[in-house]
């Protein structure tokens, strides 16, 4: 019943939002956003909730890489070091670890600052790489940033991490170790970051952006700063993944070097190539997919095989081969993604006339 | 205005996949506790490197489930186990872990978990766990701070007074102090450490360390390895340099424990001793003869000097067709606690359907239960009382019994 | 000094087997630009193919003078040739039906293969490290003090020939510079009359060759493999290619082995938990430094 009345809503806001009347695209954007929320009261169950959180958490920070990559077009496949980042500033500054108890709040702010700041420390030595060159770069951040996590076990609680960290409160009210206010804070921070994410690709940033994608030496010639230019796109990108990595470490109460290996990277991009690279809509449908199959499909497979199949087979040791063929088949099948952007759908079609 | 346009566009996305997902998930949930059938979850790696030891420790825990459904519960009751993955792209992981437990904690049939097999997997999971008041037993997971220490009583502060963490398994301090009595028993008195910088390495390397000291060994190099590395001969040319009396090896065979052992050779330290913990016991099947020499530590009592033991080795061949992995005797003695608490509960509530914390408290008064690893009791905090420690040195490839250590917290 | 060597020796065994990995990431790279991840799995089926045939040859122990030539031979060119089978076969399914879509797409499905053939390995042999019988005799070159082994000696032996072989074939052959042609300008070496197609499939072969030598030479160095050696060398392989400028044969065999010595020196000196950050850390100085690689051409942008 109440998916009918979910479905229902959808329609009516894919239609309103086509409109052009600026008030009604605003309330359906409101009332889409009260209806996410108000999904805990007709669903109870916690598992469940939990899932919806960590999928909202993989939106942010598919949508912090897409400004990265799908906005600026510079290659980054270490971007779980960002999200490793946010997550420890939480896991050392809110629990038993030095003392200090920061509250959440304001931790999401700093982890962002934070997760920023090493986005332009991490950027700068990659101003003069070509494509690949930055690619292996980017993936050797990603490598080192858990590494060393996992090495300074006086700072960090070693390959432990660590655990038991501060419980958020709302004033009187503590969050607890239910998953629904981690849920409730997602869809908040998750609507922030589509509007700001939205803002600014439509500002002169955003613009600069593409300029620097398609074109760069035209677009330095244009005028365009463009060692500003990456180093706002590295540190906007990873300031996104700092707010989320507050959260989860909050929500999960613990932070560990292993939470954030270079598969977590690989899914986030490969997040961003199902759904359509630059385009939002696209990315979090991509994320949503993705992330549902990791961790409701891909746990379930034999019972899913046995109720849609009704094959009794063990798969629990197929996990990879099924991850990689889905990707490999839906890179096949459709590789400009879900819903690729204008651009990318000329640019495919024309090749393949040419 | 194009980006509210989009905004909107992207939300709605955002509902309708959200939808989706809680579609395919909504309806697992609808099932209410039916009449006579308990579940029993397990968590454990099951893909990826760690699947070596989650699998055939499931399948410890499967053979007492399965030879309890025949010998049949009191009252009517039926057992059923459903297992959850908690290794996401190989590699076991603690936020999957929790998910998987707040998953069975909202299944109301659900009145015990068993695993999981990791130490971080287990800190995530023992708050959920606490708070659902649901029992959590684990076959493996070795760090101190989940039962002892200021962080574990913050891991249980939903339910302070209540503990519903059980390990079947010495901890770390148990074993590395015993490997430290032994080297100094044998006279080894320059010790070079290694450790594969993981949870349980780690742990064990560093109680070596601080007990061999104290009893006067000199430890004349301690160094971490990058677990899975393949290429040992510049640690090992370095180690030779110290000229240790033995090599101390915190960590598994897998993650190096096996390699390490076979170069030794080639730097010109075969005819130095090995000395590891109990995740080195299949050693002889990695390298072959070069792992003779190797010493370990398990922390069970003799599987000779146990009937329960030799009878659980062979019906576990019997049945699985391959011989038992490190963890399947732990798994299948943690799978035995809890059935016998989950029987002890059936009867003690004249036959209805007991709670979660019913169960909790029957593993909590388990007295010598017995099981391959040895008589089953627990202290307040979870661990095991009367732990054994027993000592083996690999001999033309196959293990020999040395010596036991009975070990006082 | 004396350890200094030692652990130097130590290195360039290890960089040799990087070199043979890097030198057909680089090739593949070269012409395509593509970065190949499953080229590291590719290199450990390898590993697992000779495995499988020393076991079907029933070698247990050391072996010597003939028996040993040409067993090995038997199992490196088993590895060799089931590789490029693979290899090419990879290229054929996933990557030219991506040839002309943006960059991410074939970077994304070699990620998926990669899993794949992960995945496959580990249901072939299990998720635990597998022995491989030492069939290579413990002999050792002594001099000055200083140790060598007949498999070090082997290991860089194989390297150095396959690099030259390679130069030859690229250098010399019509296939090779059909290959230059291609990696240069693909539209124009395609107006040329060139089959652009049978050369990256021929591409791919050569590459796969060159893995399957890689996977040979590590199960026999190491006598034992497992099914996620391939990320660890791949990734470091890649990452001494990038070192030695991406395209650069020889730039990635010097990358290669000079990955093997910084690793093996980060080892002796700071710990083997910092030796991939230090790996890491050289990589990003040089190309901060030097954007195109040691060996790279800083080739102008045509605007």
């Amino acid at each position: 019943m109440i998916y009918l009345l979910i479905g229902i809503a959808v329609v009516a806001t894919i239609v309103a939002g086509s409109m052009r009347s600026r008030a009604l695209s605003r309330g359906v954007a409101i009332g889409a956003l009260g209806l996410l929320a108000a999904v805990p009261l007709a669903v109870h169950d916690d598992a469940t909730i939990n899932l919806l959180a960590d999928a909202g958490l993989y939106v942010i920070l598919a949508l912090g890489l897409n400004v990265v990559v799908g906005f600026a077009g510079l290659l980054d496949l270490g971007y779980a070091a960002f999200f490793a980042i946010g997550a420890y500033t939480y896991g050392m500054l809110a629990s038993p670890q030095f003392g200090i108890h920061v509250p959440f709040w304001l931790l999401l702010f700093v982890a962002a600052l934070l997760a920023a700041l090493f986005g332009t420390v991490l950027g700068a030595p990659t101003l003069r790489l070509r494509g690949d060159y930055l690619a292996i770069v980017t993936l050797g951040f990603g490598e080192i940033v858990p590494q060393i996590f996992q090495n300074l076990t006086k700072y960090t609680g070693g390959p432990n991490g660590i655990s038991a960290l501060d419980i958020p409160r709302l004033g009187p009210y503590s969050f607890g170790l239910s998953a629904t206010p981690y849920y409730e804070v997602t869809v908040a921070l998750v609507a922030l970051t589509i509007l700001l994410v939205c803002n600014l690709r439509a500002s002169r940033l955003g613009r600069a952006w593409t300029a620097i994608r398609e074109d760069e030496l035209a677009a330095k010639h244009a005028g365009i700063d463009t060692t500003r230019t990456k180093l706002a796109a590295f540190a906007l990108g990873a300031s996104f993944s700092g707010l989320a990595g507050v959260v989860f470490a909050a929500k999960l109460s613990l932070v560990s070097p292993d939470l954030f290996q270079f598969q977590v990277s690989v899914l986030i991009v490969s997040m961003l190539v199902l759904g359509g690279m630059g385009n939002v809509a696209g990315v979090i449908v991509g994320s949503l997919v993705l992330s549902t199959v990791n961790e409701a499909i891909l746990p379930q497979a034999d019972t899913l095989a046995e109720r849609l199949f009704h094959l009794r087979v063990d798969l629990t040791a197929d996990h990879y081969f099924i991850y990689g063929a889905i990707l490999v088949a839906i890179m096949l099948l459709r590789p400009e993604g879900l819903l690729p952007n204008r651009e990318r759908r000329a640019e495919l079609h024309a090749s393949a006339d040419a | 205005m194009p980006t509210l346009r989009f905004a909107v566009r992207a939300l709605a996305c955002a509902v309708l996949a959200v939808t989706v997902a809680a579609c395919s998930h909504g309806g697992r949930s609808q099932r209410s506790s039916s009449g006579k059938t308990i579940v029993i979850g397990i968590d454990l790696p099951l893909s990826g490197a760690d699947a070596s030891v989650g699998e055939s420790t499931r399948d410890g825990m499967l053979l007492a489930v399965e030879q309890a459904r025949s010998a049949g519960l009191p009252d009517g009751y039926t057992l059923r186990v459903e297992t959850l993955d908690d290794a996401v792209q190989g590699v076991h992981s603690p936020q999957q872990g929790a998910a998987n437990v707040r998953r069975f904690a909202a299944d109301p049939a659900v009145l015990a978990v068993l695993g999981p097999y990791n130490s971080n997997v287990a800190a995530a999971e023992i708050p959920i766990a606490n708070a659902a008041q649901l029992a959590l037993v684990s076959p493996s997971a070795v760090a101190d701070g989940l039962t002892v220490g200021p962080t574990a009583e913050e891991l249980r502060r939903a339910n302070p007074g209540l503990n519903t963490f059980f390990r079947l398994c010495a901890t770390d301090t148990r074993q590395g102090s015993a490997a430290a009595r032994f080297a100094i028993e044998k006279g080894w008195k320059r010790a070079y450490i290694i450790d594969d910088n993981e949870t349980y390495g780690l742990d064990l390397a560093r109680v070596f360390e601080h007990d061999y000291r104290a009893l006067g060994g000199v430890v004349v190099g301690h160094d971490h390895i990058e677990a899975g590395t393949q290429d040992f001969k510049a640690l090992l040319t370095k180690v030779a340099g110290t000229r240790p009396q033995v090599v101390f090896y915190g960590g598994t065979t897998s993650t190096g424990g096996g390699l390490i052992r076979q170069q030794m050779a080639a730097a010109g330290l075969d005819s130095v001793p090995f000395l590891g913990g109990d995740g080195i016991p299949d050693i002889a099947q990695a390298i072959g003869a070069a792992a003779d020499g190797t010493y370990y530590t398990i922390a069970a009592p003799d599987v000779l000097r146990l009937p329960q033991a030799r009878a659980f080795v062979t019906q576990y061949e019997r049945r699985f067709k391959s011989p038992v992995g490190p963890y399947s005797a732990n798994g299948y003695a943690a799978a035995e606690v809890v059935v016998h608490a989950i029987e002890a509960a059936i009867l003690r509530g004249g036959g209805a359907m007991p709670s979660r914390a019913d169960v909790v408290s029957a593993i909590a008064a388990t007295r010598d239960l017995p099981t391959p690893v040895g008589p089953v009791s627990f202290d307040a905090a979870g661990d095991l009382r009367h732990p054994i420690v027993s000592l083996y040195e690999i001999v033309h490839g196959t293990p020999q019994f040395i010596e036991q250590f009975a070990i006082q917290r | 000094m004396h350890e200094f060597v030692a652990q130097l020796i130590n290195g360039i065994s290890l960089g040799a087997i990087y070199a043979l990995v890097a030198l057909g990431y680089t090739l593949v790279y070269g012409i395509l630009e593509l970065i190949n991840f499953a080229h590291g799995d590719v290199s450990t089926f390898g590993a697992f193919v000779a495995l499988a045939v020393l076991e079907a040859l029933g070698v247990h122990g050391a072996l010597h003078g003939i028996t040993l030539v040409v067993v090995s031979f038997l199992a490196c060119g088993g590895a060799a040739l089931s590789c490029a089978v693979v290899n090419a076969g990879i290229e054929r399914l996933a990557y030219r039906p991506l040839r002309n879509a943006p960059r991410l797409a074939p970077l994304i499905t070699a990620i998926g293969v990669s899993f794949i053939l992960e995945n496959v390995m580990q249901l072939w042999r299990g998720p635990a490290p597998v022995p491989v019988p030492g069939f290579f005799p413990n002999l050792v070159l002594t001099a000055g003090g200083m140790t060598v082994t007949l498999q070090q000696i082997v290991l860089v032996g194989m390297t150095i020939a396959a690099t030259i072989v390679l130069q030859l074939v690229v250098k010399r052959t019509r296939l090779g510079m059909a290959m230059r042609a291609v990696a240069q300008d693909r539209e124009a070496a395609a107006l040329v009359g060139i089959d652009v197609n049978a050369v990256i499939a021929a591409t791919f072969v050569i590459a796969g060759l060159l893995a399957g030598i890689a996977g040979f030479a590590s199960s026999m160095y190491y006598q034992s493999t497992w099914f996620l050696n391939g990320f660890d060398a791949g990734l470091k392989a890649f990452t001494a290619a990038v070192l030695g400028g991406i395209g650069n044969l020889g730039g990635a065999v010097l990358g290669g082995f000079l990955i093997g010595i910084i690793e093996a020196l980060a080892t002796w000196q700071i710990g083997g938990q910092w030796s991939n950050v230090a790996v890491f850390a050289i990589l990003v100085g040089v190309l901060v430094v030097r954007p195109s690689g040691l060996l790279g051409e800083s080739v102008p942008e045509k605007v």
